[in-house]
């Protein structure tokens, strides 16, 4: 994948590149916004790393400026939002100008490239009908499931619930949420039938390495896929 | 405060209109006496011997003592001062006093009672006698009694109507103040709004003004302290995380034994110092003059919001976090109340033993809105829950490297938004696994 940085913290920004890198990735790295508007307005990238306390153009405008430009033919272009300011404002604002995901500095490396994979996971399966999440793959077309490449049965509201979990690994994603997802396949949904449903996609899935945890109180997160 | 001033004002105006009254009132009961006087006079007869007497019919004698108030006295005296007729000792004039108009009045006592005499010339042949009439005082008094209540009257009528006068002129005079006091004080402690000149009196226009220019330079420092901490948390935590990173990758390397203990500890420290610059800038924050506008917020979105992080921190340690959270609106700074109960559940993550249980919750109670942070980990002793709300305390014994700042920050940010803080055992605790709950109450706002 084509990552672009834009931090001008220089050891930070060497940091970050070298991470990255060693996660197999191709990266470039500029200091300035400016830089990063011509950049990506010329060249694809995967995912944008920016930094909001950029000198000059701050990474606010080079946001807006990315998002200004025209829908981009291969599919949206996620930024990661970087931020050392702490004023909760800063980063509603930041995501209703379009980032996709922030991070406060200072981070854990191991929290930024769980968070780059989802970015990236994300907006691949957002063109593409295949969802592939370690050894299960989705085939969202044919509505097929495939578990280490053999046919995986799945009810239709399995289905739908392993769809929304997947859609955001790592993160907690609420009953409700779950609930109001799954709603539009007909009757009431309580949240015990919920239940229900994550317990047989365990059933299936565990055995497999793939684990859904269960957040007491508020709902499911699916974790990341760490080998069987 | 007006009224000891109008009293004394008071006193002095009925002294003032008193004496001026008195005087001619009491010449004209001593031309009385005289008259009396003169007309005894004319009953002092020549003796064939060559001496007086006075030859006074028994009815004159009537008349001339009949008096509804006081007790009348007379003495008739020679040329040479002596007695010829009447009451036995009287007192004659004090031989320094000058005559007025040729009589001489005077105040003495006769018989025990004070009285008030004059001394009249009298001819007697040739040679000059001298009559004195006197009366006691009773009518006097009575006369000098009603003078002053006639005065005093008047006097106390205008009193009243001064004070009252004042008192009314004064409220209303006070009254533009009374109420730009009372806008002042309904107000939030961060409301550094210019108060609106429009809505004042003209009179208080110089204090609102005055007032506008002192809450414009509280709210610049206010902006230059979020400007400068916004910068602080920006120069602070882009280094540390350029160190964190670095410290990572190096760790990522095969590196020989010592090398790797010697960047643990690095890469330890490196955390907890991002960990207390949050802390300290959190603290900075929850300052007074660093805050910012208070909006209507849930606390249970808020905790919802926040879940993410959490659950990540209590999986690294194996801690079973979760979650009942109701509907609890609050006034606030979404900023500062994150911070607090981020440090809440950090603490319970820090400190809790692995397999531990944390519960937060949000709601809404009889109190108001609460949020709280329980878990079963070794809670807090009793004698220890007040001092661990101050900055820098940690229990004895206490294992883990926390700066002693959480709950400090919890404290202020807590007092800031008029919230009450406690710490007890958790529910169903025992004394060896007490737990520890530690709620923050908002009061119905």
């Amino acid at each position: 994948m084509r990552l672009l940085i834009v931090e001008d913290d220089a050891p930070l920004a060497s940091g970050l590149r070298r991470i990255l890198e060693a996660e197999g990735h191709a990266v470039d790295v500029t200091s300035r916004g400016e830089q990063a508007v011509l950049a990506a307005a010329q060249e694809r990238f995967d995912l944008v790393i920016l930094d909001i306390g950029l000198p000059q153009m701050d990474g606010f405008e080079v946001l807006r400026r990315l998002r200004a430009g025209s829908p981009d033919k291969n599919g949206p272009m996620p930024v990661l939002v970087l931020t050392a300011r702490d004023a909760i404002d800063d980063r509603v604002r930041g995501l209703d100008l379009g980032a996709d995901d922030y991070m406060v500095k200072p981070f854990a490396m191991p929290e930024l490239t769980a968070r780059v994979r989802a970015l990236l996971r994300r907006s691949q399966a957002h063109g593409g009908p295949r969802i592939v999440h370690g050894p299960l793959a989705l085939d969202t077309v044919a509505r097929r499931a495939f578990l280490k490449n053999e046919p995986l049965e799945l009810a239709a509201r399995e289905w739908a619930v392993l769809e929304v979990l997947l859609g955001k690994v790592e993160k907690i994603v609420s009953k409700e949420a779950i609930i109001q997802a799954v709603a539009g396949w007909g009757d009431d949904l309580s949240p015990n039938a919920i239940e229900v449903y994550v317990s047989r996609l365990r059933s299936k899935l565990e055995p497999a390495g793939i684990k859904i945890r269960t957040v007491r109180g508020f709902g499911y997160m699916l974790e990341e896929y760490k080998g069987a | 405060m007006l009224l000891p001033p109008i009293g004394a004002l008071l006193v002095l105006g009925a002294l003032v209109a008193y004496y001026p009254s008195i005087e001619p009132a009491t010449l004209a009961y001593d031309q009385g006496l005289i008259d009396a006087g003169i007309s005894l006079g004319t009953y002092i007869r020549t003796s064939d011997a060559g001496g007086y007497r006075l030859e006074l019919p028994t009815a004159v004698d009537q008349v001339l003592r009949r008096d509804s108030y006081d007790s009348v006295y007379y003495r008739v005296l020679g040329p040479d001062g002596e007695p010829i007729a009447g009451d036995e000792g009287l007192p004659g004039p004090p031989p320094e006093r000058e005559a007025r108009d040729g009589f001489i009045s005077y105040d003495t006592a006769y018989k025990g009672q004070k009285i008030r005499a004059v001394a009249v010339p009298a001819k007697c042949g040739d040679a000059a006698c001298s009559v004195v009439v006197a009366e006691t005082t009773v009518k006097r008094r009575r006369m000098a009694r009603d003078i002053l209540f006639s005065s005093l009257l008047p006097e106390m009528l205008i009193a009243i109507a001064t004070v009252l006068i004042v008192w009314f002129g004064v409220k209303r005079g006070l009254g533009p103040l009374a109420r730009l006091s009372d806008e002042i004080k309904a107000r939030s402690p961060g409301d550094l709004r210019p108060i609106a000149a429009a809505d004042t009196p003209e009179e208080t226009r110089p204090l609102v003004s005055a007032l506008n220019g002192l809450l414009d330079e509280v709210a610049q420092a206010s902006r230059n302290q979020q400007r400068f901490l916004a910068n602080a948390a920006h120069q602070l935590r882009t280094p540390l995380a350029g160190l964190q990173a670095h410290t990572e990758l190096a760790l990522a390397k095969p590196l020989p034994v010592e090398v790797r203990a010697e960047l643990e500890q690095v890469h330890q420290s490196t955390i907890r110092t991002a960990r207390l610059a949050n802390q300290l800038l959190a603290l900075a924050r929850a300052e007074p003059g660093a805050r910012g506008n208070a909006a209507e917020l849930n606390l249970k979105a808020l905790a919802e919001s926040q879940a993410d992080a959490w659950v990540h921190q209590a999986l690294a340690r194996d801690v079973d976090l979760g979650f009942e959270l109701e509907w609890a609106p609050v006034q606030g700074d979404a900023f500062l109340l994150r911070e607090a109960l981020a440090n809440l559940v950090h603490n319970a993550i820090e400190y809790s033993p692995r397999g531990a249980r944390i519960t937060v919750r949000t709601g809404r109670n009889g109190s108001g809105s609460f949020l709280e942070v329980e878990d079963d980990g070794p809670g807090i002793p009793p004698p220890e829950r007040e001092r661990v709300l101050e900055r820098f305390y940690r229990v004895p014994g206490t294992p883990g490297t926390g700066s002693g700042l959480g709950l400090a920050i919890v404290r202020e940010i807590a007092a800031g938004h008029g919230a009450s803080i406690s710490i007890t055992d958790a529910m169903g605790g025992s004394s060896a696994t007490r737990g520890c709950r530690v709620a923050i109450t908002f009061p119905h706002g």
